[in-house]
């Protein structure tokens, strides 16, 4: 049970996650899976200061992260996975890396071509494609903001609207 | 710029939230970078009127920092994603310090002085007083910690004692909860002329609180029950 949590919010660390989620999983570190983030040390700074004071922040490439992967689900260490959004959660899975592991979407929000589908989560095209090629490559996928709400299967999200 | 961010969220909406009241209060940094270039400031007036988030009195900390990159003639795209990056922090931090710790504290210890004889204007004034002294602080603190610091500000909220002060809080905010919060019960019941030794009673338990031995919890117990006996006295009455 080393990586607790996979998921896609587009603001990355905040309340929901380090509070809600990192508090209820009892999480050691979060690893922020970015290829923008990963070389800019000032914006890892900024991120670092909105976890709690026991949590490690991690910044890493998508193949940083494909090398890693093993070694950290094999840990005694808890922690989350983040990505900003579907695509890099798909490029981490490819090949099956993340086959029959649970992605949560947490928080994709308003943007030009997406359309409402959850308060939290905004989808468009590309995204429904994405989302299709991340089931095949046997991820399971479902939507929940924060632990203690409803859970909403892929199936259901891409029937609603 | 300190005075424009009272006004923060004043265009307060679902979809920008902060956007325009960040817009408003960076507009005389903005004129000055974009001095006789009416076009790029309607563009820059724009971009920096789009989503952003932070707690209202944290804010003027990207506000500092964004007029430090502003006018070092940045490139929007990293003045974007600095914003970006300070929306969680200023939240969670700002949350931590003032909503959950700040705020009821002020608030007990000011009712907490009204039972200790305060008239009630008073102890009005010293909520309003310790509250906004916090409040003003953070706001005058974090546009000069921003200023100063520009892209290197998270580093700085990291170490910043803003980080560190709501957990050394806890403590106060339990024992004057511990001690006001019975006498609140009492006085709700039996009318508001507490007997002095009762009073004098929840401060010393409150300060018991200090020490987590016996003697903080045997205090602890004797001042919840005899607000909790209170309460029924004055029930039965």
């Amino acid at each position: 049970m080393p990586i607790v949590l996979y998921r896609v919010d587009d603001r990355l660390i905040h309340g929901q996650v380090v509070v809600g989620w990192g508090t209820h999983l009892d999480v050691d570190y979060i690893a922020v899976v970015d290829d923008a983030l990963a070389p800019s040390e000032w914006e890892q700074e900024l991120y670092r200061a909105g976890l709690s004071a026991r949590m490690e922040g991690r910044f890493v490439t998508v193949q940083e992260a494909r090398h890693r992967l093993a070694e950290w689900k094999g840990s005694p260490v808890r922690g989350i996975l983040l990505t900003r959004d579907l695509e890099t959660m798909l490029r981490l899975a490819e090949g099956g890396i993340l086959d029959s592991e649970d992605v949560n979407l947490g928080g994709l929000h308003e943007a030009p071509g997406r359309r409402r589908v959850l308060s939290y989560l905004f989808l468009g095209d590309a995204d429904r494609r994405t989302l299709a090629a991340l089931a095949r490559a046997g991820v399971k996928v479902s939507a929940r903001d924060v632990p203690g709400a409803r859970r909403v299967a892929l199936r259901e999200l891409l029937e609603g609207s | 710029m300190v005075l424009r961010s009272l006004a923060v969220q004043g265009s307060w909406n679902y979809r920008t939230l902060l956007g325009g009241g960040f817009a408003f209060s960076l507009l005389p940094v903005l004129r000055r970078r974009y001095r006789g270039e009416p076009e790029a400031l309607r563009a820059a007036v724009g971009r920096h009127a789009e989503y952003f988030n932070a707690h209202p009195y944290l804010a003027p900390v990207a506000l500092g920092a964004v007029a430090h990159v502003e006018l070092a003639g940045a490139d929007p795209a990293v003045v974007s994603r600095l914003k970006a990056g300070l929306v969680s922090p200023l939240g969670t931090l700002g949350d931590r310090l003032m909503w959950a710790r700040w705020r009821p504290l002020c608030a007990l210890v000011a009712i907490g002085s009204f039972f200790a004889g305060l008239p009630w204007w008073a102890a009005v004034a010293l909520f309003l007083g310790t509250y906004n002294a916090l409040h003003f602080g953070l706001r005058l603190w974090g546009m000069r910690l921003g200023w100063l610091e520009g892209l290197n500000v998270g580093r700085a909220l990291g170490r910043s004692v803003v980080r560190r002060v709501p957990d050394r809080l806890t403590l106060p905010l339990v024992a004057s909860a511990a001690a006001v919060l019975p006498l609140l019960a009492v006085a709700l019941v039996r009318g508001f002329e507490l007997p002095p030794p009762l009073v004098l009673g929840a401060a010393v338990a409150a300060a018991g609180l200090r020490w987590p031995t016996w003697v903080g919890r045997a205090a602890t117990g004797v001042i919840v029950g005899s607000g909790l006996l209170g309460t029924l006295l004055g029930a039965a009455q």
